[in-house]
């Protein structure tokens, strides 16, 4: 029954998470322009964000829509607003990586701090093996693995700080201040980044219990 | 979308922004809690309900409480008993020939099957208004007088057929018209003449079965706001196959289904779900009301 309403959200569904990986293409291109200092690639990820933004657009319309011409209840309408506010969260993850890539760009003439740099590495990765299992925990209405969102999440904030600690301690040396300022902002992002996983993550717990909890609170 | 430096918060200034008025927000209805429903009189006490005519089942063991001030809805697909349901809330099934009604209903703690209840006064106290608008071929005035007057009212009339036309949302539409015949009258206008026609005999409940099916949108609407104006001051049960009028006006709303007998033959209505309307439609807890309200069965 309602087969219009069925493939409707079907595109919606598959549209999100074909949203979802091209943020993680994004993301993926701005750790990498940030690790080897590739300024033609943070231009890449810059131009990119646009097509992150078109499917983001995309995806608010089709939902605008299909409230307002399908009236979903329950299972259906939580589904709708799940996508709604998962794709705005990619959104915002697209947004996080040109400013990754944009700081990069005004820091590449400065000298790299290897163990800053690493950190940040660190942190990256982490950030994408949190978006892939937060687009999967939805794909497959897998609440138990949205939940070990909440630990990886953790191990991002842990490094956030170790990151910070650096960038205090090289206060001293004058040469490396702004690059120093810079990277706390590019930590800070990739922070957030991890922030929307674990918002995503708490999305997939919606939409399967019907119930919306934070998953941690914000006093960590 | 704004790519400057600054990391994002989730802090935003509302300096310069409108003031919200919490008091205004707080009108704001974001679904009724049962727990607060279930505070209020108990209008109607349904218990192990049962319904049958000529002998085969229609409707089996229904249970259920209808709270003062609130509009009840009853949503099902055809055949579930719904429609039945609502005639034993003021015995019109006694009209029915080889009608039988088991278990008890209770109005305001009294049996309304009881030997000694009078069904054409249970009738005044219970209005009905019908799917398709009724009204007599009289005087839009005479419909509603003439409730009042079987009941023998003399004086007083103009101000009580002013007073229901005006709770019936109908008195600016036809105040220069009262005496013209109520058949001339758009079919919105006639369900709310009906609607003041039953309001006139001071009912406690109003009864309506499927009241907007057979009106356009801008009367349904009409009818929609009516409901809400009249609960304040009446119970109102409604039986819709409109899931979104239920969704719109209802404070309650209980999911009628049908099940098959074992052997294949027979089929009655039985109650699946019964609750505040906005848990309900987002979160029911049967799965048979989930399929019905997302349009996956029925």
């Amino acid at each position: 029954m309602r087969t219009e309403f069925k493939n409707r959200l079907d595109a919606l569904e598959s549209g999100l998470q074909e949203q979802g990986a091209v943020c993680l293409r994004a993301l993926r291109g701005a750790i990498d322009a940030l690790l080897s200092q590739d300024v033609e690639l943070c231009d890449e990820v810059v131009a990119f964000d646009d097509e992150i933004d078109t499917r983001y657009h995309r995806i608010e319309k089709l939902v605008e829509e299909t409230l307002a011409l399908e009236t979903p209840v329950a299972g259906d309408l939580r589904l709708v607003l799940a996508i709604l506010h998962v794709s705005i969260h990619l959104e915002r993850i697209g947004d996080q990586s040109v400013t990754i890539a944009k700081l990069t760009k005004l820091s590449a003439r400065h000298e790299q701090h290897h163990d800053l740099v690493e950190g940040l590495r660190e942190m990256g990765e982490r950030c994408e093996e949190m978006l892939r299992i937060a687009l999967d925990s939805l794909a497959n209405r897998d609440v138990e693995l949205a939940r070990t969102l909440v630990d990886l999440d953790e191990l991002v904030d842990n490094t956030n700080r170790r990151v910070v600690d650096k960038v205090l301690e090289m206060a001293a040396s004058p040469g490396q201040q702004e690059w120093g300022m810079r990277m706390i902002v590019v930590a800070r992002c990739l922070e957030r980044v991890g922030d929307n996983a674990v918002d995503i993550g708490e999305q997939t717990a919606f939409l399967v219990t019907g119930e919306f909890h934070e998953f941690g609170d914000a006093s960590h | 979308m704004d790519h400057d430096q600054l990391p994002e918060t989730h802090a935003r200034t509302n300096e310069g922004a409108p003031s919200i008025d919490a008091s205004r927000l707080a009108e704001v209805s974001v679904g009724t809690n049962r727990d607060d429903l279930m505070t209020r009189d108990k209008v109607f006490s349904v218990g192990d309900l049962s319904v049958s005519y000529s002998g085969k089942l229609a409707l089996r063991g229904v249970s259920l409480e209808v709270y003062k001030n609130t509009v009840t809805a009853f949503i099902g697909p055809s055949g579930c008993g719904k429609s039945t349901f609502i005639r034993c809330f003021n015995r019109m099934n006694d009209l029915v020939v080889g009608a039988k009604v088991d278990g008890s209903v209770q109005y305001h703690g009294k049996d309304l099957y009881e030997r000694s209840v009078d069904p054409v006064e249970v009738r005044r106290r219970i209005g009905m208004v019908f799917q398709k608008p009724n009204p007599f071929p009289k005087s839009i005035y005479d419909n509603v007088a003439f409730g009042p007057r079987v009941l023998g009212q003399k004086q007083g009339l103009d101000e009580l057929v002013e007073s229901c036309l005006q709770r019936a949302a109908l008195w600016d539409e036809v105040k220069n018209r009262l005496k013209e015949g109520a058949l001339g009258l758009s079919g919105g206008q006639q369900q709310r003449l009906c609607i003041a026609r039953a309001l006139a005999t001071s009912p406690d409940v109003l009864l309506m079965d499927e009241p907007a099916s057979a009106l356009d949108p801008i009367a349904t609407a009409a009818i929609e706001d009516l409901m809400h104006d009249l609960k304040r001051e009446y119970t109102i049960v409604v039986v819709t196959h409109n899931m979104q009028q239920a969704a719109r006006v209802a404070d309650m709303t209980a999911f009628f289904s049908v099940e098959v007998h074992e052997d294949g033959k027979g089929r009655n209505g039985i109650l699946v779900e019964y609750d505040a309307t906005s848990k309900m439609f987002t979160q029911p807890a049967d799965k048979r009301t989930e399929d019905y309200v997302t349009g996956r069965f029925g």
